[in-house]
This record gives structure tokens, sequence and C-alpha cells, in this order.
């Protein structure tokens, strides 16, 4: 167990900068995040501090000690890949105590060892298999218990359920998730799903474009986005956006529309502005008189929710309700929105306005 | 975390698909050309060759049948004892040093990235295209007397240990096998290199964060992922090493005395020159079974287990 301290790390393949300074403190048995776009760098992040890529600038700390120039043996992180990396000619209980092998620890214990981990990821019955004869779920728990088995200093984790079907990838969130909680070792988890950031992280670290846009718990950055990009990312179906200017303390879209604001913003009077809210904060209205005129265009029913695409004068927005609404595709629907859900956006920036 | 429940809602492995039909009657009828031909010129020789090894026949004259007696020649002549022997000996040279070399490569090319592969796997393979009539004449000159080989021996001032290579009883047959080794680890290599550019190199990293050394790593990555690689290249310079003949044929012709005679010389001597077609048959019966049973062992020895 220990904690991560990366400070101003930066990575270059050949001229192409991939990470452009990144700073994050892990505490130690915390469950880390990382979530971006595909090609963001986060890979590459967890492969430097496995030792897996040299640093190009900054350094890497697991507990006190710089990693900087340590091999990845010497480490005492383990990881978890994507598509689980297990030995194709082991059994399973020789795939979780090979790390253990190579210590020349006695076999007695590493069959301890290895069955303690087993009984928690519940693989006893296949320890005699082989990963072929194993399902990806069961596969991916192999690859966990490797890492258990080891009892590393950090466990690292990239796009550890990608592979997997959406079933699947629910329960095996949870398991992780538990997982965390029983060890309490520290844990770095690379994903680009925003639902598995959210649920599972204590802080969550948004990364675009080798930069950090923002870091925080997950409430954090769903409730105070620190600019568009993380509105954006954060939440599913995204923010809506909507582009206009503040006139007379309300905002007016560039189609005219008119969309309540909670606060009248100081000091944003006449500036082009974009107003953001998130489709869960829309609401119909049925009383007169009240809301913005919206065309229903199409209606994704999904059980506990209905999703809704609208038109609001000429922009597109979408509208997440959790009551049965009678609607039809082109018929005129009002909505308000929670005021105090709503952001405003630099146009230019893209950063947030303190309102 | 309940360790029975999540067992159950998995997906069982993936089998293969279960939609073979029986072939109809009429489905062989597709077969037979290829058939027809395969008999006529693979089937039908060997069977004659089996036939004619329990005959005594100069090729022309009318045949005796004398049972077992030409294998009894066989296994109870020192000479052919010894050139099977030879046969073995150049399994050593022509399969399992060009094995072993290929994986020594293949090992420091899975830890340091070779710059131009592509030129070096060519020239590595270049042997393999060559026409052996070609490669046996350049030999025969780089081990004459006054070849280079002497020659930087004398450079080196170790002109003691110059000689007539191939002419030489102790090291006649070593010479030839050494162009069977340059000849075959160019192909062991460039199947050895297919090979461990289709293994996961995740494979490798996690065996570096399991705390696997280069030879660690070799043996629980590069070599099980080659397996079948390994085996193809055995078979194929096992098969390569004891059906050999041009090469001795135009090295050494089996001297100096019968130092580098080799299984095919038996034959080809039985068939063209003592006349003995019966015992050139026998011969090439044994020489067949013991590539069979070699290829065979090794097909078996390096199966997938998995
Ligand atoms: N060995 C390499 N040489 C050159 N460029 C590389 C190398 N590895 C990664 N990159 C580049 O670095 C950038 C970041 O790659 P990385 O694999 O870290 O992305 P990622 O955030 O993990 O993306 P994904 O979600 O698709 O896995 C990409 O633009 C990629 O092309
Ligand atoms: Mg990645």
């Amino acid at each position: 167990m220990a904690s991560v301290d990366i400070r101003n790390v930066r990575k270059s393949f050949g001229k192409t900068d991939v990470l452009k300074g990144i700073s994050i403190d892990v505490d130690d048995g915390q469950f880390v995040v990382l979530v971006g776009p595909s090609g963001c760098g986060k890979s590459t992040l967890l492969r430097m501090i496995a030792g897996l890529e040299t640093i190009s600038g900054g350094d890497i700390k697991v507990g006190d000690d710089l990693m900087n120039a340590v091999p990845p043996k010497e480490r005492d992180i383990a990881m978890v890949f994507q598509n689980y990396a297990l030995y194709p000619h082991m059994t399973v209980a020789q795939n979780m105590g090979f790390s253990l092998k190579l210590k020349k620890i006695p076999k007695a214990e590493i069959r301890k060892k290895v069955e303690q981990a087993a009984e928690i990821l519940g693989l006893t019955p296949l320890l005699e298999r082989r990963p072929a004869q194993l399902s990806g779920g069961q596969r991916q728990r192999v690859a966990m218990g490797r890492a258990i088995v080891r009892d590393p200093k950090v466990f690292l984790f990239d796009e550890p359920l990608s592979n997997l079907d959406a079933k699947l990838r629910v329960q095996m969130r949870t398991e992780i998730k538990s997982l965390h909680q029983r060890l309490r070792t520290t844990m770095l988890y690379v994903t680009h799903d925003q639902i598995e950031a959210l649920t599972m992280a204590d802080v969550i670290v948004l990364m675009n474009e080798g930069r950090i846009e923002q870091a925080g718990p997950p409430l954090e950055l769903y409730d105070l986005p620190a600019n568009m990009f993380v509105a954006g990312f954060i939440g599913s179906p995204a923010m809506n956006f909507v582009h206009g200017r503040i006139e007379n303390g309300a905002f007016v879209s560039t189609k005219g529309v008119t969309l309540p604001l909670g606060v009248a913003p100081e000091g944003l009077e006449g500036k082009d502005v974009v107003y953001g809210v998130r489709p869960e904060h829309l609401h119909v209205v049925t009383e007169p008189g009240v809301g913005a005129e919206a065309e229903v265009q199409i209606i994704e029913p999904a059980g506990s929710e209905t999703q809704v695409h609208l038109t609001l004068g000429g922009d597109e927005i979408v509208g997440v309700f959790r009551e049965r609404l009678d609607l039809a595709p082109g018929s005129t629907v009002r909505l308000t929105t929670d005021s105090a859900a709503v952001h405003l956006f630099d146009p230019e920036s893209g950063r947030r306005h303190i309102l | 975390m309940s360790t029975v429940d999540h067992l159950n809602d998995e997906r069982a492995p993936e089998g293969p698909a279960e939609n073979r039909r029986v072939p109809r009657a009429g489905h062989f009828l597709y077969l037979v050309p290829g058939f027809l031909l395969y008999a006529a010129f693979c089937l039908w020789p060997i069977a004659q060759t089996a036939y004619f090894s329990f005959f005594r026949w100069d090729g022309i004259t009318d045949m005796r049948w004398i049972g077992l007696r030409n294998y009894l020649e066989l296994f109870t002549d020192p000479l052919t004892l010894t050139i099977f022997g030879h046969g073995l000996v150049m399994i050593v040279f022509y399969a399992i040093l060009p094995v072993l070399i290929g994986l020594l490569i293949v090992a420091i090319m899975t830890r340091v990235r070779i710059r131009l592969l592509a030129i070096f796997r060519t020239v590595l393979f270049l042997p393999q295209i060559l026409a052996t009539v070609v490669v046996a004449v350049a030999w025969r000159w780089i081990y004459a007397y006054d070849g280079p080989i002497n020659a930087v021996l004398e450079l080196l001032g170790m002109g003691f240990l110059t000689r007539a290579w191939l002419g030489d009883f102790d090291t006649a047959l070593a010479s030839v096998g050494l162009i069977g080794t340059w000849i075959n680890f160019g192909l062991c290599m460039v199947l050895f290199i297919g090979g461990a550019q289709k293994i996961d190199t995740q494979l490798y990293e996690a065996a570096r964060l399991d705390g696997a050394g280069p030879v660690q790593e070799f043996l629980a990555v590069t070599l099980p992922g080659l397996r079948g690689e390994i085996s193809i290249a055995l078979i194929l310079t096992v098969t390569n090493a004891l059906r050999n003949f041009d090469i001795v044929w135009n090295t050494t012709a089996g001297g100096p005395g019968t130092e580098t005679l080799v299984p095919s010389y038996l034959i080809y001597e039985g068939a063209f020159i003592t006349r003995n077609v019966g015992f050139a048959a026998a011969a090439s019966v044994v020489l067949t079974a013991l590539i069979l049973v070699l290829t065979a062992s090794i097909t078996i020895g390096l199966r997938r287990r998995y």
C-alpha cells in the first residue's frame, strides 16, 4: 500500500507530445479513475507508472520512492491488462502463482496465497483449467487474481472490462469496487467509459489531449464541471449546449428562444454565453404560458425513463423524463429547467462562469 | 462478494460451431481426380518400393523373392549402420542447431528492436532459395585448402588448424553438416520471427511486471508461443536432414572414405551403381519409416495441450 505522486509528467514519442504535464496526487488506498476520450494518453500514463514506458519529464513517486529509473519488476506494482495477458500454457493456479514462483517463494506458501485469492474471486473450482477453457469474465478474474496474490503497493487497471458484454461489465464493476473496499490497496483504473468512472471512483481524473481537464470526486465533476469538455464528457446522455446571449438578465438563444436562469448573472449582461443543461434537468410543463416551446422529434422509451430528442427554436436538445408522458413526434411541448442546475459557459475558452 | 453466484451467469467457453454435416456419397466424387493423381504418383511408387524390398533384383532381369534378407543385411552390415548413424548426426546439424540458433536470435529480438528487420530476414532466408548446387560449390570453395577459412586462420596465427576441411577424416562430416545449418537456420528464423510477431506484446509486459528476467520471459512467453513454429521447423529440417543428398554429393561425394556417406546415398548407389534395387528399396523403406517416426514424435511431443 502506498500513495502515488505524479508530478508534471510528460511523454513524447519522437516529436509528438502525448502527455503535456500531468500532476495527480493519489492518496494511499484511494481508487482513482483516469478517464478521457480515446488517444488522450491514459494508457501511456498508466504504463509509465508501471515502468513499461520511459518518462520524458517530471517525476513519479510511489510512497516516498522516486520510480523514474526503477525497472518494472522492482516497483511492486501489479497491472491488469485489457486483454488479460494470461499465459496460455499455464493453468489458472500457475498463472496466479507465477510471480511468486519467480520470487522463489516456497511452493506451499504459493499454494496458500493462490487458494486465498481464488477464494476471494470465486475461482477455486477453476484452478486447474487453462485460460482457453475460461469465459471472458473468468479470465478477467484470473488476471485480477494474478495481481492480488502479489499483494502489491499499487494496482493498475487498463480498461479491464472493455472486452466483456454489458451485463458482465456491470457485475465486474461492482466486484472490483468491493475488492477495493476489501483490500484497501491503492488503485489506478483507466477507462473511457464515464459511467464506469462515476460509479467506481473515489477521484476521477478527466484527461483530454495529454492534459487534465478536471480532477475531483465524481459528483463534483458532474455538478460543477470546470468547462464545456468536462460537462459534455461526464453524464449520459451528454449535457445540452445552447448558444446565445444574456439579455435583461435572461438567456436568449441565437434562435430567439428565452430560457430560464436561476440567478441573474452579474457582469454577463449582453455577453455571448453557452447555456448548459443536462437532459435530466429538463421538465415538461402543462400550465399555460410557462416555459419554452420545443418540438418533439424522436421518442426513445427505456423503461425507467424516456429519452426525447427535441428541437428548441432550431437547436437540437435531448431530454430525459422519468414520468410517463403522452408525446407524439411532431407535437409541441413546453419545457422548463431546474434553474439551479443550469450552467453558463464562455463560448471562447469553454470555461464555466461562476454564477 | 459471494463465491458462488457469479459463476452461474457466465457464458460457457466458446466451442467449435456444431454445424458439421455428414458428407454424402456424392461429395466424395469431387475427391476422385485429386486422389487418382495422388495414388498414381505417390501411393503406387511407395507400394512398389515396399514390394521390391523383398526381392533381389538388378532392375532388368527376373526378380527373386528373398523375404527379409535385404532388411537383415541393412541392420547387420556395420557400414550401413554407420551410414544411418551419419543421418542422425545430420539431424543435429540440419535441425537442432538451426532451431537453437533461430530461437536465440528471436529471444534477442523480443528484447531489442532490430532495425532493417526485412533486409536482415531476406539475407538470412537467401540460402533457402539458392539452388543447392550453387550452395555446395560456394562452400567447397570456402572450405578448400586455399579457401577463406584457412586464410583467416593463418591471419589469426592459428595456421596449425588449417586443413582441407571437407577432405579431413575428422572434420568432413561436421563441415558438411554446418552447410546444412547455414541453409536451414534462415528458414527457422523466418518461421520464428513470424511466430513471435503473433505473440501478444502484453504477455511480455505482464511477465516483466511479474518479475521475469530475460531468460524467464523467454521460457514463459516466447518458447510456449512458438510451439507450433518449432514443431514445423523441426519436421521440415529433420526430414531435410535425413533425405539430404545433393549437398553431400556435390561437396564430398561421401568421402573421404565413407566418412560422409548418408542414407540417401545408399539408395542412389543401390539403384543406379551396384544395381541392387531390392536393397535400395529396403533402405528407402527404412529411411521413410525413420522419417515418419521422428516427425510423428515431434508432432505429438510439441502438440498444443491447451
Ligand atoms: N509507442 C508509441 N509510439 C508513438 N505514439 C504512441 C505510442 N503509444 C501511444 N502513442 C500515441 O499516444 C497517444 C495516447 O495513446 P494512449 O494509448 O495512451 O491513449 P489512450 O488514452 O489509452 O486511448 P484508448 O482509450 O484508445 O486506449 C495516441 O495518440 C497514440 O497514438
Ligand atoms: Mg488505452
